[in-house]
């Protein structure tokens, strides 16, 4: 990463903004020249960004797959399939992946979501060879003790109460998401439903393995105090040896078109009401995308956006508003989320939130407002390259979503392009109401809760 | 869904910049300006040109400390309304002026101060550093904004009760733990106590503790020294000094005996549990081997309560603990949860594990261990100009110099096993000296968790956070 950013400042500085909306020309991204790839013989990725600011390296290997690729029946096993993948190997006992890990100074974490099960790992320069031999192991090695996977069972099941038994949010997106869908496997919670969590086998771990943990299924990315050319011999040394696979079989089914309003309501104990609004969207490299965001960026971003405005500073009927395009390989939702005060009038707020959509669909946004969507988006991603983290994070994204890590060092430019006639469009096409899943989260009627006497 | 508690989402940075890095042991501090203004307002400025943003971070000292003693939570509403409205922009025009550039601001009051925290893009300094001036030496406090304001943090109260019990049980423990100390407050206030709170109250309690002589700014990223000081030293020269001087603290007593507050969430599936008492300050000089031992006992991933309330059991998808360490003692907390069946057997084995960690203590493959992780972590801490700008702010604010982050690895790195003996016989709490607290289904928990002591009820609906004076 250069130092030494003159040219740039230079070209910032003379951008300086007569009026304050005004949108700067996207400078260019520095460290693009920093940035190497190359495809091992059995098909993986390696992605290579040196930046060395600090001693320390990112490191996240992508795997293509997650609850999409799931059925009833294994519902959750990419997500409990991620938590067994620290759990022990042919060569490794259980907890020695951790253990030698964080000993050589390192730690770790990964996700999973409807679309890819992501391995982070950051560590000092100089664990670097130790952490891709045990990345190597556990991609080859993987074995499942059956006390473990007791084990880890009840983890997750604690993970699902946390964040869906005991959440009223959880619950009601869960809820929202499985009806949206009828077809397509996006209708499957992530975290697993509670029977399906109890009824894992090992042979459903062994079949998973085999299908989807092939190393041409996965990209594996490099960011820190490490060059290409030590990335890549390493790589090639520990990573290259695992023979490549038949490629997992693709998700066949698509969602048919939805051709009318879906409503839930779920009557759960609650002070402060829910409503979602889930709308049927374009796939994550749908060239409208940065449109769409641009466009919840408008409608929800921070306290002068349309929908906070309107909703919670003006007519007080809700306290948060937030908008959020769900990306994914395949066609997913965007979604508005609001939560309400106690003893809302829920048909208000949704009468007035459906107004407030219908405007932007008619009219669109103003200059003004895109102008501020457009710096929010340019900040936003300046503080996402300023770390290791945050550039490993977006390499994988653009590489994995879009098909190529160098539409990273465009996207300020390809933001910067977007129109106002854009996002009026981009309104049209997800603001439809027949495409939408409407969620309420409300008490049963008549017992609010109760506090002591 | 992520594997590990409390991991944020994807993009979230881990943190940190680091110039002049030569190892894990190497962090420098980056060269930086300090000085003080004829209204003794602090101000720092860290030049660093790694992405064209300058972040700020700050503090007015006060915090909850200095609210009414009936009335937390005046600090927390004074801090969120700094930006409704300020100086010749009412509520809308400045979060417009704000957000059309792309800024951020927020202002959070914590139990000693109020911090504020933001970034811009470099080319909109002078907007920056307009806007800040006017939040925190002209805010509006108007009152349509007030009311609407303290309005929804009552809301949201409620909502994460609805939500998040985890994110909220460490405020009934502080508050059990330190009762009416200070350490006690619910920092954002209780639904009871911000509706007693009024606009004059907000009003009194800016004029009385925002002053410049209470305040330090530091400014951090892509940023030319000589401008900005010139730029700050106008903005800031109208601030005048606070009324009120800041009161003594004083430090609360560890409590011995143990007990429980149980707070009824009925039909809840999960028991969320917080286990604490009184630990040591921000300049306690175990400092090292405390971190060491407390990655050991709580703070990574493979820790001994993690290890057995998680890995080798299933009973939690995560524990975990930690010191909070202000100018005064602050808690030593375990926090965790587990399904409500298991409730007991998840509190005896934190029990144990506590029990275990002051009668057999550490050994040296441990130790080392745990030294090169927090050696091996530490840069990821200090990547950004935004974690430089908080680092500088925290340093100004206990009066801590350079050597807490430069000698921090070499301080390490001399940690013996003696030292951990020392830090587990002084910092951490005796198993018989707790005060425990459980949010979950009192219905069936209150006559499994009768044996760990006295145990008080309310209920999560209760208005405060803590049981109803009979």
């Amino acid at each position: 990463m250069p130092k030494s950013l003159a040219g740039l400042a230079a070209l910032l500085i003379t951008c300086a903004a007569s009026a304050a909306s005004k949108p700067a020309a996207p400078p260019r991204v520095p460290g693009a020249d920093q940035v190497h790839s190359t495809t091992l013989a059995n098909g993986m990725k390696v992605i290579v960004w040196t930046d060395r600011d600090i001693p320390n390296i990112a490191l996240y290997n992508w795997v293509r797959v997650g609850s999409r690729n799931e059925v009833p029946g294994i519902t959750g096993l990419a997500h409990f399939f991620e938590h067994m993948m620290f759990n022990g190997t042919s060569k490794r006992a259980p907890g020695e992946f951790d253990r030698l890990m964080e000993a050589q100074g390192g730690s770790n974490n990964a996700f999973t979501s409807e679309n890819v099960t992501v391995y982070q790992d950051w560590i000092p320069r100089t664990a670097l060879e130790l952490v891709l031999d045990l990345e190597a192991d556990r991609l080859s090695n993987l074995s499942f003790d059956p006390n473990v996977i007791e084990s880890e069972r009840g983890v997750v099941y604690s993970e699902r109460r946390l964040s869906v038994e005991d959440s009223n949010d959880g619950f009601l997106v869960e809820q929202v998401q499985a009806t949206a869908f009828v077809a397509h496997p996006y209708q499957i919670p992530t975290v697993g439903w509670p029977a399906d969590i109890q009824g894992w086998k090992v042979e459903d771990l062994q079949k998973f393995f085999k299908t989807y943990y092939a190393p041409n299924n996965c990209t594996l990315i490099l960011v820190g105090d490490v060059t290409a050319e030590q990335g890549f011999a390493l790589a090639k040394r520990y990573l290259e040896p695992i023979p490549r696979q038949e490629p997992p079989p693709p998700v066949r089914t698509t969602e048919p078109e939805q051709l009318g309003e879906k409503r839930v309501l779920i009557e759960r104990q609650a002070q402060t009401p829910l409503l979602i609004q889930a709308y049927k969207s374009p796939a994550a490299n749908d060239p409208q995308g940065p449109a769409i965001n641009l466009l919840m960026s408008v409608l929800a971003d921070g306290n002068s956006s349309r929908l906070h405005r309107l909703l919670v500073e003006e007519k007080k009927l809700a306290i948060q508003v937030t908008a959020q395009f769900q990306e994914g390989f395949d066609p997913m939702l965007t979604w508005l989320q609001l939560t309400l005060p106690e003893g809302a009038d829920i048909d208000a707020a949704e009468k007035a939130l459906d107004a407030a959509l219908d405007e932007v669909v008619a009219k669109g946004v103003t200059d003004a407002e895109l102008a501020r969507a457009k710096n929010q988006f340019a900040a936003g991603f300046w503080k996402q390259i300023a770390t290791i983290n945050g550039k490993a994070g977006l390499l994988g994204q653009f590489e994995v979503f879009e098909g190529d890590y160098q539409k990273l060092f465009d996207a300020p430019a390809v933001y910067d392009r977007v129109t106002r006639e854009d996002l009026q469009k981009a309104a049209a096409l997800v603001f439809q109401r027949q495409h939408r899943t409407v969620g309420v989260l409300r008490s049963p009627a008549g017992k609010p809760a109760e506090a002591t006497p | 869904m992520n594997r590990r508690v409390l991991c944020l989402a994807l993009l979230l940075a881990c943190v940190a910049p680091g110039h002049g890095a030569d190892g894990p042991a190497g962090v420098k501090v980056p060269a930086h300006q300090r000085f003080v203004l004829a209204n003794g307002l602090t101000i720092i400025l860290v030049p660093s040109r790694e992405v064209p943003m300058i972040a700020f971070s700050g503090f007015v000292r006060g915090g909850s400390f200095a609210d009414p003693a009936d009335k937390p939570g005046v600090g927390s509403l004074v801090a969120g309304l700094l930006d409704r409205g300020a100086g010749k922009r009412n509520a809308y025009e400045f979060a417009d002026a704000l957000e059309g550039v792309g800024g951020t601001f927020s202002a959070t009051a914590g139990a000693e101060s109020i911090s504020v925290n933001g970034q811009f893009l470099a080319r909109d300094r002078a907007l920056m550093i307009e806007l800040l001036a006017d939040a925190l030496i002209r805010p509006r406090f108007e009152a349509s904004e007030f009311g609407a304001y303290r309005g929804r943090e009552i809301e949201f109260i409620k909502s994460a009760k609805d939500s998040d019990p985890s994110q909220i049980v460490g405020i009934y423990g502080r508050a059990a733990l330190f009762g009416s100390h200070f350490y006690g407050r619910p920092q954002g206030g209780s639904e009871r106590s911000l509706a007693a709170i009024t606009r004059e109250d907000v009003l009194a309690y800016h004029k009385e503790n925002f002053g410049a002589d209470k305040a330090t700014l530091v400014f951090a990223g892509d940023l030319d020294p000589k401008w900005m000081r010139q730029a700050l030293s106008k903005a800031f020269a109208g601030w005048g000094r606070s009324s009120a001087p800041m009161r003594k603290l004083s430090p609360a007593p560890r409590i011995s005996g143990r007990r429980v507050l149980l707070v009824d969430a009925p039909g809840a599936a999960q028991t969320y549990f917080w286990i604490g008492n009184v630990g040591v300050d921000r300049r306690y000089s175990g400092r090292p081997a405390l971190d060491l031992v407390n990655t050991l006992y709580g703070g990574r991933f493979t820790s001994i309560l993690n290890t057995e309330l998680r890995i080798k059991s299933g009973l939690s998808y995560g524990a975990n603990s930690r010191f909070v360490r202000g100018t005064m003692p602050g808690e030593f907390a375990i926090r965790s949860f587990t399904q409500t069946e298991t409730t007991v057997q998840a509190l005896d084995l934190t029990l144990q594990t506590l029990e275990r960690l002051k009668h057999d203590g550490l050994g040296q493959e441990m130790l080392d261990s745990a030294r090169a992780y927090v050696l091996g972590q530490f840069p990821l801490q200090l990547e950004t100009a935004a974690h430089w700008a908080g680092t500088l702010a925290d340093l100004e604010f206990y009066g801590l110099g350079k050597d807490y982050i430069e000698g921090y690895g070499p301080a390490l790195a001399r940690v013996d096993l003696p030292e951990t003996s020392a830090v587990i016989a002084d910092a951490f709490p005796r198993v018989t000296d707790l005060v425990m607290v459980l949010i979950g289904d009192a219905a069936r928990i209150r006559e499994g968790v009768a044996k760990y002591g006295p145990v008080t009820e309310m209920k999560l609906a209760d208005p405060d956070f803590v049981p109803a004076a009979r």
